[in-house]
């Protein structure tokens, strides 16, 4: 067992764990946040997406000992219940979403393609969210609330 | 918590020598993390049960230099740091990058497996179905290991000895991949596969060379990466003649290596031989035209 730091969601948390854990378990069990999913466990589905030092992981395949140190972000830092993300207020506009299993991964994933690439194409949104696997309600509604979320974001900047 | 006390033990070294020492008197229970796509899954379904676990994350051994007329991408070097540097590149058509630019924009898993798989993880893992040893044998690279005894490369051809097995010693990490410059000047790269996340059924990464010869690696169709060595073709890549050419080297090849195709639920081994050539056609086609291009 070792012991280490995670800073999650702005908030420091040290946790004592087995070298095998996965990052994924702590953040659900250690820090408590629910919201992360986990599905596969092998790397494919993307229900357990987090942000680590600002970028994309799958946190079923990272070792919570490789994270010490790290800056780990959920979805639960992305919105509120009363101040929702444009991208989350979008999927929910869309009805982008039915079970909800893949959607704090795939509100993560297109977080961060719109945070690099503001105005992007279908195909870029395809292949920003083709880790991200969703069972039931077909990518037609997802890509339609991702253009939906471009366009809010960019009518906000406009006014 | 279960296994408790048969937990592995753990280290994360923060240099190369930290690494050595972690791994001297390693055995095959001694388990090197990557960037953990792979092996992290296959250690929690329990299909690899670790003694010891080196795990490369704060290694520093990323990045990617030129060295004495060879391009130098450290092991830990991951797909989205090579896309990120990718504009400066595409510039020189013949610059081993570019063909490694080209199949990483290809990976598939979204871009969390992009932001974590690195290049050395994917050339030590040896799966016959991913893009980097097939582009590895294109490019005439070299696989540098390092262990406490030392440090030796050796050709990208050698290196791989069938399906998830390599010349790498239990005690060796994997530290870099070594491309040499100016053996060629142009590359063409293909992934045939017929679902787009799935595995690809056959990969070809094609090098013009300076001499006007092909240099090719096929990837996906056999346990190992195919190295062949063809003719350009003078009638074009959908003559006849040269693709019977192409198949009669590819079976060759097959022998030579001691390969044995891949024959598995997304293609049987008669579908994978029998496609080669036209995907090895294909790829020398993209490369011929981004030389004239
Ligand atoms: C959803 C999904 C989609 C994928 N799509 C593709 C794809 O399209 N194409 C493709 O080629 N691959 C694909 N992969 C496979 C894989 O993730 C990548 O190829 C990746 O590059 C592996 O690198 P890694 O650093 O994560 O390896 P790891 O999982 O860390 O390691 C893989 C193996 O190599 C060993 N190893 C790792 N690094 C070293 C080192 N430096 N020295 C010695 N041994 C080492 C490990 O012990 C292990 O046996 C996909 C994976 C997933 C989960
Ligand atoms: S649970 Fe991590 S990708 Fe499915
Ligand atoms: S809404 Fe059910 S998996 Fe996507």
């Amino acid at each position: 067992m070792r012991n280490i730091r995670l800073n999650v969601n702005g908030e420091d948390h040290e946790v004592e764990v087995d070298p095998r854990r996965l990052l994924v378990h702590v953040v659900r069990e250690e820090v408590g946040l629910t919201g992360t999913h986990v599905g596969c466990l092998t790397g494919d589905c993307g229900a357990c997406t987090v942000m680590v030092d600002d970028r994309s992981v799958k946190s079923c395949s990272v070792l919570a000992a490789g994270a010490d140190g790290a800056c780990v972000r959920t979805i639960e830092y992305l919105g509120t219940e009363e101040d929702l993300d444009p991208v989350q207020q979008a999927f929910l506009d869309e009805f982008a979403f039915q079970c909800g299993y893949c959607l704090p991964g795939m509100l993560l994933t297109v977080r961060e393609l719109l945070d690099a690439e503001p105005d992007p194409d279908d195909a870029a949104i395809l292949q920003a969210i083709s880790g991200n696997l969703c069972r039931c309600t077909g990518y037609g509604p997802i890509v339609r609330a991702v253009r939906a979320a471009v366009r809010s974001t960019r009518g906000g900047e406009g006014s | 918590m279960t296994g408790r006390d048969d937990a592995p033990r753990y280290f994360a070294p923060t240099d190369l020598d930290g690494v050595l020492r972690a791994l001297d008197g390693a055995d095959e229970s001694t388990v090197v993390v990557g960037g953990g796509t792979m092996v992290v899954p296959t250690m929690t379904h329990g299909h690899l049960v670790p003694t010891v676990i080196v795990d490369l994350v704060r290694s520093g051994l990323e990045g990617i230099r030129e060295e004495d007329g060879a391009t130098v991408i450290g092991a830990m070097t991951t797909y989205s740091s090579l896309l990120a540097g990718e504009r400066e590149r595409l510039r020189e058509p013949g610059h081993p990058l570019n063909l490694l630019v080209r199949a990483a924009s290809g990976i598939t898993g979204g871009p969390q497996i992009r932001n974590k798989g690195t290049l050395g993880g994917s050339a030590a893992y040896a799966n016959p179905s991913s893009d980097v040893p097939g582009c590895l044998v294109a490019l005439d690279a070299r696989v540098r290991l390092a262990s406490p005894r030392g440090v030796r490369e050796v050709p990208a051809a050698e290196f791989y000895l069938g399906a998830f097995r390599t010349a790498r010693r239990p005690d060796e990490v994997l530290s870099a991949l070594v491309l040499p410059r100016g053996t060629a000047t142009a590359w063409g790269y293909v992934k045939f596969k017929l679902v787009e996340s799935s595995w690809p059924v056959v990969t070809s990464a094609a090098a013009v060379l300076p001499d006007g010869g092909l240099r090719v690696g096929v990837g996906g169709a056999a346990d190992r990466p195919v190295p062949l060595d063809l003719p350009t073709p003078s009638e074009g890549t959908d003559d006849p003649a040269w693709r019977a050419l192409v198949a009669d080297e590819f079976a060759r090849a097959l022998d030579t290596h001691g390969a044995v195709p891949v024959d598995d639920v997304l293609a049987d081994a008669r579908y994978r031989t029998d496609i080669t050539p036209v995907i090895v056609a294909r790829s020398v086609a993209g490369a011929l035209e981004r030389r004239q291009g």
